[in-house]
């Protein structure tokens, strides 16, 4: 399962992920097929087992687990999939988020809630909708921080897998980190 | 820091902070004030980020230095979302209307209009963003669908979280079959009702929208007697959801596997035409009451395989088997047959072109005129294929017979021992001939295009199986299934690997006896058989009898399977007194099944027969062949190629009793069934002509014979290449003939290339090298080149006796052709030890009359009365005299 095929060392844009892809399209069927898997992961855990944990990065090694032998994943490595899981994650949260009745930011418009009982403790629901708009506005400047971000952070890849996936050392890894966290940091604050 | 409303920073301003606090950030406390005052100056801005910057990076207390886990829990929570919101958009829920695979449908109503409608709302179904927007605009194009008889989709959309819904007329009245059947329909009265729906999909198609979904729980009809068209276009949408890794979740098993199309289960193009298949279940179900295949109770993968492989009953058939279908005439159910055959055709491109075509033929049925469609446009011998067994080799073992070296002087045997190139040789035959008839009535060849389509097909379903992922027992099935399919094509590595896993898997689960266990063992070893490997090919099938003898019932049948098989295994390896007794076995087992004869009666009967002819029984042959004929000709036909094949065994039994000219008759009568079947280029075409070849040199019809024969070689020069046993077996017949026909030089080309090709193919340590060899000094012995005719007989006695035993026939003959060598050379007490020798041998296995102990004797009472050993050349000699 690991290993593929080695990813290419050139830098990457948030929207590029390698040559491994073909196009856009492909690109979005992975994506759509990705997200539903993890959504389909998440609502299942919650069904069957009130132990279970909903850890992304389980999540996420779950859906590899059962989407890398399906034919649209024949040729995309590990790494690259933690990067797709990893904005398919993203979008997973932050639509939960905001069917918790979360606050309204901004044009985001506020859905209706499918549960009914769910206004109290929405700090977690708050906070994912602030860091998916501070992120949003960081990929307006940085896309590559924005990416790192949403891949450490929603995919769980560690440093070394960030530093391999974009093209960089690990030490400018840590430092944008830093960086980046920071900013965010002080965005999310009301 | 910065709220909403502050001008978005940009890329220069970012590195310009990033700067700062980086700088900022590598030094003391004490420091950092000052390098912060000299580094913003007055920027008062980024004063402030770098400063609230600076501060997060101390406290570290942020989101995005906790563990993501912990959010998940919270926005994912616990609850359950399975309550569907009450109201959204202008619709209020009312009522669950009911449940079915892809979600719930209640009754909504509409504040704005007052008015009702139908919502379905899908459950588990979450479509990412990019599928949302590709849902929704193609529901718009679906709302624009407008006629009488199609239930109107009013709006579609997803709901916050992504999952779609629908909102359709509430349409009140009874599926099509209840209505048919509540109103007790006549047949004339369930066409009109269902040219009505066939009115509406047409009207679809023409708008471009495929429905994909036909049933009849989909087609309604209002109490009024008016049909209604539900959830037009719908499957397409969702079809893909059902598409990745996770199948086993019943609710995302969109298609009904009734009435699902073969090219919906292989995921080939999907259009018109299935709407029409569809189309011909729904009518198939209307004629008869029942639907085309039982698939209660099989597992999908069965499931699977019925729809894309098996042939379904003839509605006139199965109107026949229940009381409830509504009563016809004979002639008008030869036409429903042929309407609803057509439409439901396994071929996309036989069905009705159009769903138009469709009409006009039920219009035409309504009016008592012909139809348009042709009866033999249906009829897809699939599922016949699929039940044959092996088609029996026994007139194969007559090229065999050929090649045991046919000198002038002396008659052609029958070698018991099999011989691999001709399981090669008939293997090939058996694939060429099964993949042709998978798609033609039989009547035409059909070239390596179609064989690979239905490997194409099977391929399709074996990945189907692999992403399936379903629980074991049920892939056991399918590779199974599969297996035993590719290996009928011939594609045996794929069957081998199949069959393997399928094996495997049934043993984890399976008890050691048990029906599944021995089935797959059974399967292996025929595969095995297939593959030449007969020594595995037995244990196998012994390991599936012997374990299953005390566990399942006597009449099993995949006992009488595995019965049949060893049977098989025991006369490929030559054993065949035991393949006598078990094959008989096999025929009991399968006779116990009733008065109708059934294909595997007649095949097991068929190798009965075989195995009887190679021990040499030629009037048990007979009896039993003659029995197998019949039931042939009612199961496949006057003009199939087995009841030629059966023909041809005919031939070769009168052929082994020196009847020539009866031989000529029979193989006459089984080269114009197969001529006329596979054409006059087909391989299967050369192999009847060169058994008739044979025949008629052996009356020394030369002119007819030899180019006979000579087209055989063309055929299978061009079909098998230069190289292979089945040109080798030819050419040693044409070796023969010039032989005998005293053409020295033209006999050795030919034998010198049969050498050359068994060398190559097999090596200079098998048999059929040796009998090569054998011909080939024949006619250096002819040419008087003795020393050179010795050591090539030498050489091929040393061979056989090595690969066969010193006991074997094709020692013997060898051992006698030496003696004549030998006695040419008036090495008289050679000849005869040698010729004596070869005599011992060759008497114990053929009856005297033969030509290989008459010449023996003559050579014997020649060589004894040179040694002036008078009374045993008189031995000899009183029984070269002509009597026994």
């Amino acid at each position: 399962m690991e290993s593929r095929g080695t990813p290419p060392t050139h830098g990457l844009t948030s929207d590029e992920l390698g040559t491994m892809v073909a196009d856009r399209r492909t690109l979005d069927h992975l994506f759509s097929v990705t997200y539903e898997e993890l959504r389909r992961l998440a609502a299942s855990v919650r069904r069957d087992d009130p132990n279970a944990s909903l850890s992304p990065t389980a999540l996420v090694n779950e859906a590899w687990l059962k989407l890398a032998s399906s034919p649209p994943f024949m040729m995309t490595s590990r790494l690259h999939f933690k990067r797709i899981a990893a904005r398919a994650m993203r979008q997973v949260l932050i639509e939960a988020a905001r069917r918790r009745g979360a606050l309204k930011r901004g044009p985001d418009v506020v859905q209706v809630t499918f549960d009914e009982a769910l206004q109290k403790g929405n700090s977690g629901a708050d906070d994912l909708l602030a860091l998916d708009a501070a992120l949003e506005q960081l990929a307006q400047v940085s896309p590559r921080q924005a990416t790192m971000v949403e891949s450490r952070f929603f995919g769980g890849l560690d440093v070394a897998e960030t530093a391999e996936l974009l093209g960089v050392s690990e030490a400018t890894i840590l430092r944008d980190w830093r960086a980046a966290k920071a900013w965010l940091a002080q965005e999310m604050r009301p | 820091m910065a709220s909403p409303g502050d001008a978005a920073i940009d890329t220069a301003r970012w590195n310009q902070i990033q700067a700062a606090f980086h700088g900022a950030a590598e030094l003391t406390a004490d420091r950092r004030a000052d390098f912060l005052r000299e580094c913003c100056g007055d920027d008062r801005e980024l004063l402030a980020s770098v400063s609230a910057m600076l501060e997060e990076d101390e406290r570290a207390g942020s989101l995005l230095d906790r563990d993501v886990a912990y959010l998940a829990e919270q926005v994912l929570g616990r609850t359950n979302s399975s309550l569907p919101p009450d109201r959204f958009g202008p619709y209020r829920l009312r009522e669950v209307l009911g449940e079915g695979g892809m979600g719930v449908v209640y009754l909504a109503g509409r504040d704005d209009l007052g008015s009702v409608a139908a919502i379905k709302i899908l459950r588990d179904a979450w479509l990412s963003p990019e599928r949302r927007e590709r849902f929704a605009s193609e529901q718009r194009t679906l709302a624009q669908l407008n006629h009488p008889s199609i239930a109107r989709l009013y709006d579609a959309d997803t709901l916050g979280d992504g999952t779609p819904w629908f909102a359709m007329e509430y349409v009140e009245g009874s599926s099509l079959t209840s209505y048919c059947d509540e109103h007790a329909l006549s047949i004339p009265e369930r066409l009109r009702l269902f040219r009505s729906v066939c009115d509406a999909v047409q009207h679809a198609h023409q708008h471009l929208v495929v429905h994909r979904d036909l049933k009849p729980s989909n087609i309604m009809v209002t109490p009024e007697g008016a049909i209604k068209l539900l959830d037009f276009g719908i499957a397409k949408q969702l079809e893909h959801l059902g598409r990745t890794a996770d199948q086993t979740r019943t609710g995302l098993r969109l298609m009904t596997p009734a009435y699902a199309a073969p090219e919906q289960i292989t995921g080939s193009r999907v259009g018109v035409h299935t709407d029409v298949y569809a189309l011909g279940v729904v009518l198939y179900e209307l004629l008869t009451g029942r639907l085309p295949f039982e698939l209660a109770g099989l597992t999908p993968g069965q499931v699977e395989t019925a729809i894309v492989v098996q042939e379904p009953e003839r509605p006139s058939t199965k109107a026949r088997q229940s009381d409830t279908a509504p009563a016809a005439s004979k002639t008008s159910w030869a036409d429903l047959d042929v309407l609803c055959l057509t439409a439901m055709h396994k071929d996309p491109a036989r069905r009705y072109k159009t769903v138009e075509a469709l009409v006009r033929d039920i219009e035409h049925f309504l009016a008592g005129e012909p139809l348009e469609a042709r009866p033999d446009a249906m009829g897809y011998r699939v599922g016949k294929f699929v039940r044959r067994n092996r088609v029996p080799v026994a007139a194969a073992a007559f090229t065999l017979a050929v090649v045991v070296g046919l000198v002038a002087f002396y008659t052609a045997r029958v070698t018991r021992a099999r011989n691999e190139a001709i399981t090669e040789a008939s293997r090939a035959q058996r694939i060429q001939r099964f993949t042709m008839n998978l798609f033609e009535g039989g009547d035409k060849e059909v070239g390596p295009a179609d064989s690979m389509r239905v490997v194409t097909l099977l391929d399709r379903g074996l990945l189907e199986a692999r992403t399936l992922g379903a629980e074991p027992a049920i892939q056991a099935e399918l590779y199974e299934t599969l297996g035993r399919i590719y290996q009928k094509l011939g594609a045996l590595t794929r069957a081998d690997t199949l069959l393997n896993a399928a094996l495997d898997q049934r043993k984890k689960l399976f008890k050691a006896g048990s029906a599944e266990v021995t089935g797959s063992l059974n399967a292996l070893g025929m595969l095995r058989a297939d593959q030449a490997r007969f020594e595995e090919a037995e244990q196998l099938v012994r390991e599936a009898l012997d374990g299953s003898r005390s566990s399942l019932p006597a009449n099993h049948p995949v006992l009488a399977q595995a019965t049949f098989g060893l049977g098989r295994v025991l006369q490929e390896r030559g054993r065949y007194d035991s393949a006598i007794a078990v094959s008989a076995e096999a025929v009991r087992l399968y006779s116990a099944s009733g008065a109708k004869p059934t294909p595997e009666l007649a095949a097991s009967l068929s190798q009965l027969a075989d195995d009887h002819f190679y021990a040499g029984h030629y009037d048990a042959s007979d009896s039993v062949n003659l029995l197998v004929l019949p039931m042939y000709r009612e199961l496949y036909g006057q003009r199939h190629p087995l009841v030629a094949g059966i023909v041809i065994n005919l031939g070769a039994a009168q052929y082994q009793r020196g009847k020539y000219a009866e031989a000529e008759r029979l193989d006459r009568e089984g080269l114009a069934i197969i001529e006329g079947f596979y054409g006059g280029e087909h391989h299967e075409t050369a192999y009847a002509l060169t058994m008739l070849a044979r025949a008629l040199i052996f009356q020394d019809k030369f002119t007819e014979g030899v180019p006979a024969l000579q087209r055989a070689l063309a055929i299978r020069e061009r079909v098998f290449g230069p190289w292979h046993p089945a040109v080798a077996s030819t050419v040693n017949e044409l070796g023969n003939t010039a032989f005998k026909q005293g053409k020295l030089d033209e006999a050795e080309r030919h034998f010198s290339r049969m050498v050359e090709i068994y060398r190559k193919v097999y090596g200079e340590k098998h048999y059929l090298f040796g009998i090569a060899t054998s011909n080939l000094a024949g006619v250096y012995s002819e040419r008087k080149d003795y020393p050179r005719a010795e050591r090539m007989f030498r050489q091929a006695i040393a061979l056989y006796t090595e690969a066969q035993g010193p006991e074997h026939l094709n020692t013997g003959i060898a051992r006698i052709k030496l003696g004549r060598t030998l006695l040419r050379e008036g090495r008289f007490a050679e000849a005869a030890q040698e010729s004596l020798a070869g005599y011992d041998i060759v008497s114990k296995q053929s009856v005297p009359g033969v030509s290989w102990l008459k010449n023996a004797r003559k050579d014997l009472a020649a060589a004894y009365d040179s040694l002036k050993q008078p009374d045993k050349a008189a031995r000899f000699r009183d029984t070269t005299s002509g009597t026994r």
